[in-house]
């Protein structure tokens, strides 16, 4: 800038800085002296105060990890997680059944008519009806749940001649010995060598029972956050995902009869076992995911829940607490009385009795206004995003790519304030006796139709609403700043994973058909700006034709 | 100075305001230009809507008002050139007397420094400059009336509308205010201040306006008026310690046609001609040499010439 650039505009700067800056200063510090209005700036600090503490105290404590599919856990107390049970094929609420245990294999068995009706040989024998004749017994065989009922062998009763056949007077799981050394049974499991005689009409099953295995248990962290969300999205392939810790796949894996695994492993029917289908639109936005049973099901908790519940706060706080708490409250408190609370201080005249128009003066005064609660909401925003930016979730010390989705919430706060300010304070001048009251009324269908624009985004009714502009503002810049949120709020309905974040954040609606979030942004900036020029423009005529008395 | 010559600073023709059913101004005619013009009338007689309507703040129900010859409820031009002290006591009381006058004058379009430097120069005008960084609300009456005046003279006004400046002033107040206006009317400037007090119009200036009920009464010199006033029966209160043997003194004099004795003390001498009683007073009481502690008119007083005026009994 050369000399002459310089002084002109240091000209239009100090014209500038004598009517606007003596008005906007004064108004800075009439508000200033006024105990309402650090009511108001103290309340809404204690607000984000204890949204903070809220934050830190359970936002935080659930960035630790989840064992969201719940297979480390151990009901039955036998020291293995579920998830090592499953592979085992073992029963999970049995303590008594776990990995490593025998298995019992069967061979054969001689049904009811079967023939011929004996064998012989050295096995582990289940549910055996009839006359076994032993040259070997195991007295001491190994603990195994799905044993039938074994034999006392050092006090098996002697067989009565009554005995002879099963008719009556055996009742199942009981055996008894004759002179001769055969044993009667009656529904026993045991383990010896010999010749077994089934009569009609019984049976007898045999096989072998697998050696006892000892296998470590699984420390229970092994089965927490082991499946994560593959988040590496490639375009063109709609099949992502990948079953991490093997429980969809099963490979290895056996049933209680030591069988291998057999399931259908494809739900979401895209040909491929155990994958997530990601659907994408044109502009490359995941708009739906539908992923294969038990795979991607527990994903690493710092990562997801953690990073979609900080933006759930963050979204949250922006909407609520700055564009429908702050933004309502400040000017109730500050703007409403701008030029009435003159007028009826009997101060109003040493302004206007100087050569500055009225419509000057208003605008000026709202200018007043909006520095100081921009301030305010600038320096509360700042507050927020430092301290949720470091204790936020991931590695980096802090998080900056949060600053201009905060940037934004403060912009839309204050194009709010600048909206409200500007309506509270021509209701102010319209009525001075009744305007607070009608101000309260406008506040509370601002604060419904807020709500309503979160919970239902693209209902008609809200549009009527500053607030609901505000709201778009918001959901506009967390598209643009983070356009994965979509793909968060997708994982979160998909991988069953409640964050909140698909109640606090929808994609932004008016975007006139383009889809495009800064179109929305900017109608939201056009709109919200021509409720306050409007409301100027109205305040500005009805002072310029009161009377002061 | 042509312009100025033609165009009477205050022009008003025919102006009157109601505010419903009440009349605050009737149907009034003036111009006033150059030097000290007192406002006279009683409370409600509408010397505060008169000025409200020349600084803008009433619109006129009929009629028309010019300062400058501008039409003060459309633009806001004249007042570039105007100071006015409102009858509002209300102050910012958390400001300094140099921030609040710094301030507005800002207002006038000068710059942050432009505006410290004039209102040093007011405060000093005023005999604020000392006290000119204490909060307001710790003021007097006087101090506070005092920053009032230097806040409308700040930008150096060409006309200065002053509304009741000394009420609930005490006395030495009231004496330093109205040294201010009589040195700003003789400065040249066009000075209107209201009052419903005779007495203290009379020692700031001859120039006078008197409404009543809405009306204007009279328009002109004080002498004049006042001439006319002397005519009358007037009582001139006298205290002191003898008051028969005073009385005696009095009259043989030819102005006084009558004493009579109110209470115990005083002594009341009867005139219809104020301005020769006036001039026998010192002499008599020398003469007789009893000593005198006060004198007072209590018909010397805006009441009295109002009830003369309008030709009834007050």
């Amino acid at each position: 800038m050369d000399e002459k650039g310089r002084a002109l505009s240091e000209t239009v700067w100090t014209r500038l800085d004598r009517k606007a800056g003596a008005i906007v200063e004064l108004t800075i510090r009439q508000l200033r002296h006024r105990i309402s209005t650090w009511v108001v700036f103290g309340v809404g600090m204690l607000l984000m105060v204890m949204l903070l503490a809220f934050y830190i105290d359970s936002i935080r404590d659930d960035f630790d990890s989840i064992d969201n599919d719940g297979d480390s856990e151990d009901p039955d107390g036998d020291g293995y997680p579920i998830g090592q049970e499953n592979k085992y094929g073992t029963d999970n609420y049995n303590k008594f059944s776990y990995p490593g245990y025998p298995h019992f294999i069967f061979e054969n068995d001689i049904d009811w008519n079967d023939q011929p009706r004996t064998h012989t040989g050295n096995h582990t024998w289940v549910n055996v009806v009839g006359y076994f004749t032993p040259t070997w017994i195991n007295y001491d065989p190994p603990i195994w749940d799905q044993w039938s009922e074994t034999v006392a062998w050092n006090d098996v009763e002697v067989c009565s001649d009554e005995n002879s056949d099963f008719d009556s007077n055996l009742r199942w799981g009981t055996a008894c010995k004759f002179d001769n050394g055969t044993y009667q049974m009656y529904g026993i499991g045991f383990i010896a060598e010999g010749t077994l005689e089934v009569p009609d009409g019984y049976s007898a099953s045999w096989g072998r029972l697998t050696d006892y295995v000892e296998i470590d248990p699984d420390p229970a962290s092994m089965y927490i956050d082991e499946d994560d969300i593959d988040w590496d999205f490639k375009l063109g392939t709609s099949s992502q995902g990948f079953d991490d810790d093997g429980d969809c796949l099963k490979i290895g894996w056996i049933d209680s009869q030591g069988n291998p695994i057999q399931e259908n492993m494809d739900q979401n029917r895209n040909g491929i076992p155990c994958d997530v289908i990601w659907t994408v639109n044109d502009l490359g936005e995941i708009i739906s995911i539908s992923a294969d049973s038990s795979v991607d099901e527990d994903p690493d908790d710092s990562k997801f829940l953690g990073e979609s519940s900080h933006r759930t706060f963050i979204i949250g706080t922006g909407k609520i607490a700055f564009v429908m708490i702050l933004g309502l409250f400040l000017p109730l408190f500050l703007a409403l009385g701008l030029i009435r609370d003159e007028t009826e201080n009997g101060t109003l005249h040493y302004l206007l009795s100087k050569p500055i128009h009225r419509a000057e003066f208003i605008l000026y005064r709202l200018l007043g206004y909006l520095t100081l609660v921009g301030t305010f909401v600038f320096i509360m925003v700042f507050m927020m995003s430092l301290v949720t930016s470091v204790i936020g979730p991931g590695d980096d010390l802090i998080r900056l790519g949060d600053f201009p989705v905060w940037l934004g919430i403060a912009f839309a706060t204050i194009l709010v304030l600048a909206a409200y300010g500007a309506v509270f304070n021509t209701l102010g001048l319209i009525s001075p006796k009744y305007g607070v009251y009608i101000c309260i009324i406008f506040g509370v269908w601002e604060f419904l139709m807020g709500l309503f624009t979160i919970t239902i985004p693209n209902a008609t009714i809200p549009v009527l609403s500053v607030s609901h502009w505000g709201i778009q503002m918001i959901d506009a810049v967390v598209l643009i700043v983070w356009p994965d949120t979509l793909q968060y709020q997708e994982m979160s309905s998909a991988f069953n994973l409640e964050t909140g974040i698909s109640f606090f954040w929808h994609p932004p609606v008016h975007t006139l058909q383009t889809g495009n979030p800064v179109v929305a942004l900017i109608v939201s900036i056009v709109l919200l700006l021509v409720v306050t020029i409007l409301m100027i423009g109205m305040s500005q005529a009805v002072f310029r034709n009161q009377e002061i008395m | 100075m042509s312009v100025d010559a033609v165009i009477p600073t205050v022009l008003m023709e025919n102006t009157s305001k109601w505010y419903d059913q009440v009349i605050g101004l009737n149907d009034v005619s003036l111009a006033i230009d150059g030097g000290v013009t007192g406002i006279l009338g009683l409370n409600g007689a509408g010397k505060s809507t008169l000025f409200k309507l020349l600084m803008g703040r009433l619109k006129p129900s009929q009629g028309s008002v010019r300062l400058f010859g501008i039409d003060p409820w459309k633009d806001t031009s004249p007042y570039r050139r105007i100071g006015y002290v409102s009858e509002s006591e209300r102050l910012y009381d958390w400001m300094t007397a140099q921030d609040f006058v710094s301030t507005l004058a800002r207002l006038h379009g000068m710059t942050r420094e432009e505006a410290n430097e004039r209102a040093e120069h007011v405060l000093r005008f005023v005999g604020l400059h000392d006290v000119r960084h204490k909060e307001i609300g710790k003021y007097s009456k006087g101090m506070r009336q005092r920053v009032k005046i230097a806040h409308a003279l700040v930008h150096d006004p060409d006309l200065l509308i002053l509304d009741e400046p000394l009420h609930g002033c005490d006395p030495i107040a009231r004496t330093s205010i109205m040294n201010v206006i009589r040195e700003l009317g003789s400065q040249g400037k066009t000075v209107l201040v209201s009052s419903h007090i005779l007495e203290e119009i009379e020692r700031i200036t001859e120039q006078i306006v008197i409404l009543h009920n809405g009306r204007l009464l009279a328009l002109g010199n004080l002498h004049a008026i006042r001439g006319l006033l002397d005519k009358h029966p007037h009582r001139i209160m006298l205290t002191t310690d003898e008051p028969r043997k005073l009385a005696s003194a009095f009259i043989s004099e030819k102005p006084i046609y009558g004493v009579r004795f109110p209470d115990d003390g005083k002594l009341e001498i009867q005139t219809n001609n104020l301005s020769e009683a006036h001039s026998v007073l010192p002499r008599v009481i020398v003469e007789s040499k009893i000593a005198v502690t006060s004198i007072d008119n209590p018909d010397d007083n805006l009441e009295s010439l109002l009830g003369y005026l309008v030709g009834g009994d007050t």
